[in-house]
């Protein structure tokens, strides 16, 4: 379970290095939004955008509010069916 | 002469919540264009044209206004719109346009699309919403700020503002320090009303590089005066009232939509919890003092006018956090609302573009950008929708706004200089 939950974590750190064009190193599996500089709030809509594309996820007013982080964006997939 | 109309289906189906923004974008896609409807259905788009465009013309427009549309509605979120209060249903006395009695009168002249000159009336009706305003911002011992009208093109590079509202700005520049240029103005400047709707013929070479612009908004200074230092203290509440200028093409019109207008902020800067909570009471107060006046109004959740290009994203995530609500007042005679005033949280926006930081002992970490938010009252805009509400007749007025006017109405001859 815990692999599972890992490798999710390890997805969403590459799409985040992707959607936000940041340095792996900087994507930590912690990481908030506006701890870097570029999850600001277009970097934001870049992250719910992306999340569309990859996992078919709906996307509206209360999940971009909501998904700010890397694990509440894994909560969020792992509820949803995609762990 | 026949009117020269140009019909366009949209490539996609404008969304309802969209056709308004839709329809004032769409006067930014070219000087050709008079007016713009989208239909309310967001099935067809009407161009109305200065000229019959030919083939080209006509092609180019048409890719523009798609252009807009796409980027606008494809793939649109629809917003979460929050009412958090509704007074709409507060008695109102007067059904028709101030605008035309207010000219007849004199008033109030327009000296050009969006500029305009106040009489007495409305100037004094204007001290009226000034004095309310000042007594909220007394309520947080706001302390007063006097701001330029002109701000560095660096400053607003600083915070994005160009990429967000590039088709709102308006540009101050000078002749270049060339005796030739200055001379050679001095000598042939005239307006050329027949090519050039009435702008000067002086070619662009003779302007000096922009520079300065004219302010947007007032809180940008305060911000930039804070700028890459600790905020002292750790919190701040300031306020200042100011021109501000935002292009609008075609959808300027008289009280409603003016180019050069003036606004009151009360700014708040400090930490997450202080904005919002200030922000809040600055609300609640704002309500008492509204229902005192008896304005029919609304304040509900809302998002800045963002240009093509960022709308879509910035418009959904000012949503999603809930980061601007708007005093919209009701205007009767045509049956809509009109956004008097805006509470607004900005998160650490400023605080991390401007590098403000907290600093040690404020509660968050040492270093953490600052949180900004600010209240914003544009002072035209609610006198209009007062007069929309309850005619240019003082006699017809609450009795609050009468006496205040009658009680401090400056003397008629002050003491000379």
């Amino acid at each position: 379970m815990d692999d599972i939950k890992t490798a999710l974590t390890r997805q969403i750190q590459n799409l985040l290095v992707e959607a936000l064009k940041a340095s792996p190193e900087m994507v930590t599996p912690e990481l908030s939004f506006g701890d870097l500089p570029q999850w600001d709030s277009m970097g934001h809509m870049e992250v719910m955008l992306a999340l569309e594309l990859h996992y078919g996820v709906e996307i509206n007013a209360d999940t971009i509010a909501n998904l700010v982080s890397i694990p509440a964006i894994c909560s969020y997939l792992e509820a949803n069916g995609h762990a | 002469m026949p009117e020269i109309t140009l019909e366009i289906v949209p490539a996609v189906v404008i969304p309802t919540h969209l056709t308004g923004e839709v329809q004032s974008k769409l006067a930014y896609v070219d000087q050709g264009i008079a007016k713009a409807v989208v239909s309310a259905d967001g099935l067809h788009i009407t161009l109305h044209l200065h000229q019959q465009p030919n083939s080209a013309e006509r092609s180019r427009l048409e890719e523009k206004v798609q252009r807009v549309v796409t980027s606008l509605a494809r793939g649109a979120i629809q917003p979460k719109v929050q009412v958090l209060e509704d007074f709409m249903d507060r008695p109102v006395r007067y059904h028709q346009d101030p605008n035309d009695v207010l000219l007849a009168r004199g008033e109030m002249s327009q000296e050009a699309q969006g500029i305009f000159t106040l009489g007495p009336l409305v100037t004094r009706l204007i001290e009226f919403f000034e004095n309310q305003f000042l007594g909220l911002a007394a309520s947080f011992n706001a302390a007063p700020y006097r701001f330029p009208t002109l701000i560095p093109a660096r400053y607003l590079e600083r915070v994005n503002y160009f990429r967000a509202f590039p088709h709102s700005l308006s540009f101050a520049t000078h002749l270049r320090e060339d005796l030739d240029v200055i001379d050679d103005f001095a000598q042939h400047a005239a307006c050329d009303h027949e090519h050039l709707l009435g702008a000067l013929n002086t070619s662009a070479e003779s302007f000096a590089p922009i520079q300065t612009l004219l302010s947007p908004a007032v809180c940008y200074h305060l911000y930039f005066s804070l700028a890459d230092k600790p905020l002292p203290g750790g919190q701040l509440v300031a306020t200042a009232v100011g021109n501000c200028f935002r292009y609008e093409s075609f959808n300027l019109r008289s009280l409603e939509r003016l180019w050069n207008f003036t606004m009151r902020e009360i700014i708040f800067v400090g930490s997450k919890d202080f904005v919002l909570q200030n922000r809040e009471l600055a609300r609640q107060e704002m309500a008492q003092r509204l229902e005192k006046i008896g304005l029919a109004y609304r304040v509900e959740s809302a998002n800045d006018p963002f240009f093509i290009g960022e709308f879509r994203k910035q418009a959904a995530f000012q949503s999603a956090f809930q980061l601007k609500y708007e005093i919209r007042a009701s205007l009767p005679f045509k049956n809509a609302t009109l956004a008097v005033g805006s509470y607004n949280y900005h998160q650490d926006f400023f605080g991390r573009n401007l590098n403000i930081s907290l600093p040690d002992g404020s509660g968050a970490p040492a270093g953490a950008p600052v949180h900004t938010g600010c209240v914003a009252f544009g002072l035209e805009r609610m006198a209009y929708a007062f007069l929309a509400q309850f005619g240019p007749e003082p006699a017809n007025w609450p009795a609050v706004v009468r006496d205040w006017i009658k009680t401090s109405a400056a003397p008629q001859n002050p003491g000379g200089a």
